[in-house]
């Protein structure tokens, strides 16, 4: 399987402040990739890497095996919607479209157009008056009629009403079924992303926590609990998540290759939302127990 | 790619167009009566006196009659001004805009390369304005060239003051205009890249534009080509006799007086008249001071360039302007280049 975005010791600063470090991941081919976590993680800084709207300040990015922006070519394969979806606010759609055009090579004009009839938008309507919904698919329209082999997408849904969502990404999924497209999109919304992908990545300040199918995730994550005892007294193979204690019982997130035998243990499945959670939640905590060390240290 | 670039420019380019055309209508309207009160002038095929007291009776009923004054001076003002409007009104906003509206991300990713999509812009852009302000140029040197032959003969009124070398008219004529324009272009595109804010990038680059226009005429034109010398007996110059400072440059017509002042038998600068030849000046049969002076052994330094050099100024004076456009341009692409959007 080869990766569409093949990161090593990436990084990134604006002046002092590093918005990324040593990041080093793989995404692979011919999946639609959530890449989930909270806000300040370093996603946006990451896509804009890929796109390179951004260079590297440490490490080096390959995506498609090429340099972000490296020239026409490589341009010409990567689509990108950036957080929001800014158009020009005081050009039509169909200028829009007429800017795709001129501007790629690989337009497809009957794909574009068909999207804008589909999708109801009114090529005469500046794209400034658009609503959040209309403007983002006029602008996912744009990065698809260029015919990308990877469509990159920041928050795309994050400003958009529950309905607009919901169809923005059933469009997109239409989108990806038309076209064998790979696909990387970010959110800070595990439940946006639930619906569409089938492979998760979760990075918490600059480092990749866990990266998976999503079906493999789910069947490899349990929830365990039982009468409460000591984390550390457990069956060999399990690694804990997260672990929470009641006076009387334990519960336990656990990842395991194979099942939990002990019968002290009642085993449950976890949804996608929880498991990221526990991910985010475990390095949040780390990150606390790192700084609490530190104040020790300095005393 | 200029599709795209005119498609973002074509309001301001029909805005400049109908400035253009406003002014070229009020130019072509008022401009051949002024040809004709020229020809009945007695300008043309003057001698002797008649080459003093014609022109200054020329732009003497030219100030009387309305509108070629203002005209006159509307004209040199448009053309000082119209780079800073360029500057301000397409140079700023062509980076500082994508930007702020974040819309970089669409432009600067379709299958063309930044560097690309800058060349078009700056190229087609930059053009533009010189071209609409070397137009601007143009056309009032066509309409006012009756009153440039008048004051080159010398003459001058309180609005007709100039001749060609002088600070306003000098940089409205002939090539410079292309220099101004190009500057404050590339110069309102590098402070928005710079700034990343339109509307403080637009003060920037109007702060910066003023004092090079100002800076330039009084501190760097002078010094362009080292100026000529010459040392004139009080007798042949045209004296202000309260400063003690020529008004002409003797034997060179049309010449660009830059400084003069008297200088005494020793060779000291002197800068207020004697005493002793105030008397003259003002005794009961006042006289002038210049026999007093001559007498005395005073003489005139003149520092001056000649006629003949206003095409070399000229060239020098764009050809700055146009490098440092260039580097200004150069700078945006280095911007671009170092990709920290």
């Amino acid at each position: 399987m080869s990766a569409v975005i093949e990161t090593d010791g990436l990084g990134k600063r604006y002046r002092r402040q590093w918005a990324l470090t040593d990041c080093t991941l793989s995404v692979p081919a011919g999946h639609v990739v959530g890449l989930v976590g909270p806000n300040g993680a370093g996603k946006t800084t990451l896509l804009s890497l890929a796109t390179g709207l951004l260079a590297p300040t440490a490490g080096t990015i390959a995506v498609l095996g090429g340099t972000p922006a490296a020239g026409p070519a490589q341009l010409a394969r990567v689509g990108f919607l950036a957080q929001d979806a800014p158009v020009y606010a005081g050009l039509p759609v169909a200028d829009h479209l007429k800017l795709g055009a001129r501007l790629n090579p690989g337009w497809d004009a009957g794909l574009a157009r068909g999207r804008v009839d589909r999708l109801d938008l009114d090529p005469g309507q500046k794209a400034g008056t658009l609503s959040g919904g209309q403007r983002a698919q006029l602008a996912l329209t744009l990065a698809v009629a260029k015919r990308p082999e990877l469509l990159l997408l920041d928050e795309p849904v994050a400003s958009l009403d529950p309905l607009a969502r919901r169809e923005f990404l059933a469009d997109l999924m239409e989108a990806v079924a038309e076209q064998d497209l790979s696909v990387v999109l970010s959110s800070h919304l595990v439940a946006d992303l639930e619906r569409v992908c089938d492979y998760l990545i979760v990075l918490v300040g600059s480092r990749v926590r866990v990266a998976g199918p999503v079906d493999e995730l789910l069947a490899a994550h349990h929830l365990l609990s039982g009468p409460r005892r000591d984390p550390d007294k457990l069956p060999d193979g399990l690694e804990v998540i997260s672990a929470s204690h009641t006076d009387v019982q334990t519960t336990l997130l656990v990842r395991t290759s194979g099942p939990v035998l002990d019968p002290a243990w009642t085993m449950s499945e976890i949804g996608l939302e929880d498991l990221v959670l526990a991910y985010m939640s475990q390095a949040a905590g780390r990150r606390r127990r790192d700084s609490h060390h530190h104040l020790e240290v300095q005393k | 790619m200029i599709w795209l670039t005119w498609r973002q420019f074509r309001v301001q380019a029909l805005t400049a167009a109908t400035a253009l055309a406003a002014f070229a209508i009020l130019l072509a309207a008022t401009g051949p009566h002024l040809a004709s009160l020229y020809a009945a002038s007695g300008i043309t095929g003057c001698h002797g006196g008649s080459c003093v007291a014609a022109p200054v009776a020329f732009l003497n009923q030219l100030q009387a009659t309305s509108p070629y004054p203002i005209v006159y001076l509307l004209g040199i003002a448009l053309i000082l001004v119209a780079p800073a409007i360029t500057g301000i009104f397409w140079g700023a906003p062509l980076i500082a805009r994508e930007l702020e509206t974040r819309t970089f991300t669409l432009a600067w990713n379709q299958s063309i390369t930044r560097t690309r999509w800058l060349v078009v812009k700056l190229t087609l852009t930059g053009l533009a304005a010189m071209a609409v302000i070397e137009a601007l140029s143009l056309m009032y040197a066509w309409w006012a060239d009756p009153i440039g032959k008048a004051t080159g003969l010398g003459a001058s009124t309180s609005v007709f003051n100039g001749g060609r070398f002088s600070s306003l008219i000098f940089a409205t004529h002939g090539i410079t205009p292309l220099g101004y324009a190009a500057f404050a272009f590339a110069l309102g595109t590098a402070a928005g890249a710079l700034i990343r804010r339109t509307v403080p990038a637009m003060a920037v680059t109007l702060a910066i534009f003023a004092a090079a226009q100002i800076a330039m005429p009084l501190g760097v034109r002078p010094h362009l080509i080292p100026p000529d010398r010459t040392i004139a007996t009080i007798e042949s110059v045209d004296l202000d006799f309260g400063s003690l400072t020529a008004t002409v440059v003797p034997g060179q017509p049309g010449a660009w007086l830059i400084s003069s002042g008297a200088i005494n038998a020793a060779g000291q600068p002197v800068s207020n008249l004697p005493a002793a030849c105030q008397a003259a000046f003002s005794g009961p049969k006042p006289s002038s001071p210049g026999p007093c002076l001559e007498s005395r052994g005073y003489r005139e330094a003149i520092t001056y360039e000649p006629a003949s050099r206003y095409w070399p100024l000229q060239w020098i004076e764009t050809g700055i302007f146009l490098a440092l456009a260039l580097a200004l341009a150069g700078f945006c692409f280095w911007w671009l280049g170092r990709r920290r959007t």
